[in-house]
């Protein structure tokens, strides 16, 4: 159903387009020049939309969290921030000069300081969302609410310090977006981060399940914890830093995947793997394909706009679930 | 042969077992007793190899158990934790299954799932969501999950399991760790209520303040005066075994 639901959004977001003389919107098979930019942004978020998929899901199942997601917990502002940063200290390093410096700090499009940046954020708010020696779900989550506000604080600054003429972008950037040519360093990385990350996950999706039962039970069922835990916190880090590189950060995604797919399939990690990939690239993609159809004036409404209308009462609804009330979801 | 020589260990600064030694062999239940806080879940999880301790050290059947790869001690160990959680939505049978994540024989886990199913009397429960049980019924799906995993010589460490459960499930309980002891394994069960441990123990190590004060079997080690120096009540020793007074 969700590999459908997959196929269905990569045929409409193809076949839906606008005249950008009078504003309607058609379906129609578009000229191929038209045809290549939107299989570049099918391509966008498909790998976008499923790096936010499963890196929300290792980061619920390892949080023991069911309101956790990259964009929640500040992975996504971390990895934006970080990004940021290495793209504005690398238009300040002479080209040529320390180029390996510059190759660092841009590394891989922004993929290698998001990285660094996203795993950052999830030390501190792992650290700082700590009530009496025990993960609390909404202390967690309001603790990545605060630091992904400062990040956000913080990016805006850092981009006030670029040069005017590369603004533009980074704002586009930051709103959140599919790109139609997306840059291949980025959508390489991502993918190869995909496809690793998703071998890491499905392997260790019955220790996922294992680890659902707390830390002693979990160790004391064969799971080697911190192992399970350091490969896949890198794994989640890497996949919103990538995600972030690509389609700048995206509400919610990441956080209603992991939720349709459990809806449909279970709680069985085997199970949830793939099936939060398929539904994140599916979200995704229907989420470009439906806002090519809204017009708010100036222009189309910007994606991450429309994912947070969709996702934040999906955020309640689960916060206020009886799962939540009755303290299933504590750890 | 489990053994465990003058073990030590704390929690920061906080000493909460000291220079423990006792030993036992395969075939036997144990009931580790004393009050609250005196240091039987911390010696519980330290026999299961779930603490590394700061002196001394635990051994079963010769080998220390946290420093196994965990895959290779939850073959020789399982552990029933004091308040069982389950954070993802897992139905009655999956979550005894989980019991044998550490085996590869498909065919020897489905059989153990069932027996443990059954020696719990949890068949008609196998489909239904952990999260919809009685606290009870939760804590028989955790026990049955550590009679699934544990191999028929291993070792059982339980921490209190008995708490949720009524009189019958208390008896189908204690009747499902004595076949297991019977069958050779050693059965290491923390609990509070004294007349079962009387009834069920062939021995008892009974700890305070982190120190192991006593250890022997129920008739030696029980005895009401003692119970009256540690517990401030008075208990009787009749034909029915240990009782409590009424008169407090």
């Amino acid at each position: 159903m969700l590999a459908a639901l997959l196929a269905a959004g990569v045929i409409a977001r193809l076949l839906i387009g606008r005249d950008p003389a009078i504003g309607s919107v058609n379906f129609s098979w578009p000229e191929s020049n038209i045809l290549v930019l939107r299989f570049g942004a099918v391509r966008s978020a498909i790998v976008g939309g499923a790096c936010l998929g499963l890196s929300g899901l290792l980061l619920q199942a390892l949080l023991r969290n069911p309101l956790a997601s990259p964009f929640i917990l500040g992975l996504s502002a971390g990895a934006g921030l970080a990004a940021m940063i290495a793209a504005w200290s690398a238009s300040m390093v002479a080209a040529g000069a320390v180029g390996w410096i510059a190759f660092i700090a841009h590394g891989a499009d922004g993929v290698i300081p998001g990285t660094v940046g996203s795993l950052a954020v999830l030390i501190l708010v792992y650290a700082l969302g700590r009530r009496g020696g025990r993960l609390d779900p909404l202390t967690l989550v309001l603790t990545g609410t605060v630091v992904a506000t400062i990040c956000g604080a913080l990016t805006l600054l850092v981009q006030s310090l670029m040069p005017p003429s590369s603004r533009g972008d980074s704002w586009m950037w930051f709103m959140g977006q599919v790109p139609e040519l997306p840059s291949s360093g980025a959508m390489w990385t991502a993918a190869v981060l995909l496809f690793c990350s998703f071998i890491a996950s499905f392997r260790s999706g019955s220790a996922l399940d294992a680890a659902s039962t707390g830390d002693d039970e979990a160790e004391s069922l064969g799971v080697s914890l911190r192992r399970l835990r350091i490969l896949l916190f890198l794994c989640a880090g890497a996949l919103a830093s990538a995600s972030v590189a690509l389609c700048g950060p995206i509400a919610f995604v990441g956080f209603i995947a992991p939720h349709l797919s459990r809806l449909l399939l279970g709680s069985r990690h085997r199970a949830l793997v793939p099936a939060s990939v398929i539904s994140g690239a599916a979200i995704l993609i229907w989420a470009d394909a439906v806002r090519q159809s809204i017009d708010v004036g100036a222009g189309r409404l910007p994606i991450g706009v429309l994912t947070a209308l969709i996702g934040g009462p999906v955020f309640l609804m689960v916060m206020r679930s009886r799962q939540m009330r009755t303290g299933a979801w504590t750890c | 042969m489990l053994n465990i020589e003058t073990l030590s260990f704390q929690y920061g600064r906080r000493r909460a077992l000291t220079e423990i030694t006792a030993s036992s062999a395969a075939g036997n239940v144990v009931a580790l007793v004393g009050r609250n806080g005196s240091g039987k879940s911390t010696l519980l999880r330290a026999i299961a190899g779930l603490t590394h301790p700061n002196a001394g050290n635990i051994t079963w059947r010769g080998q220390r158990l946290e420093r196994l790869a965990p895959l290779k001690r939850a073959l020789e160990v399982a552990y029933v934790s004091q308040r069982p959680s389950l954070s993802i939505d897992l139905t009655v049978h999956e979550l005894i299954a989980l019991g044998r994540f550490a085996s590869r024989s498909r065919l020897d886990s489905n059989l153990r799932i069932g027996q443990a199913i059954a020696l719990m009397g949890l068949e008609a429960l196998k489909d239904r969501s952990f999260h919809e049980l009685s606290a009870g019924e939760q804590q028989r799906c955790v026990i049955a999950r550590a009679l699934a995993q544990h191999e028929t010589n291993g070792l059982l460490a339980l921490d209190e399991p008995f708490s949720n459960l009524d009189p019958g499930e208390t008896m189908r309980v204690v009747g499902a760790l004595q076949m297991s002891a019977k069958a050779g394994a050693l059965v290491v069960v923390a609990m509070h209520d004294l007349s079962l441990v009387d009834r069920v123990a062939e021995n008892i190590w009974w700890l305070e303040q982190g120190q192991m004060i006593a250890a022997g079997a129920p008739i030696d080690v029980l005895t009401p005066a003692k119970l009256e120096e540690i517990f401030h009540c008075e208990f009787v020793r009749g034909a029915q075994g240990l009782t409590l007074a009424a008169r407090v």
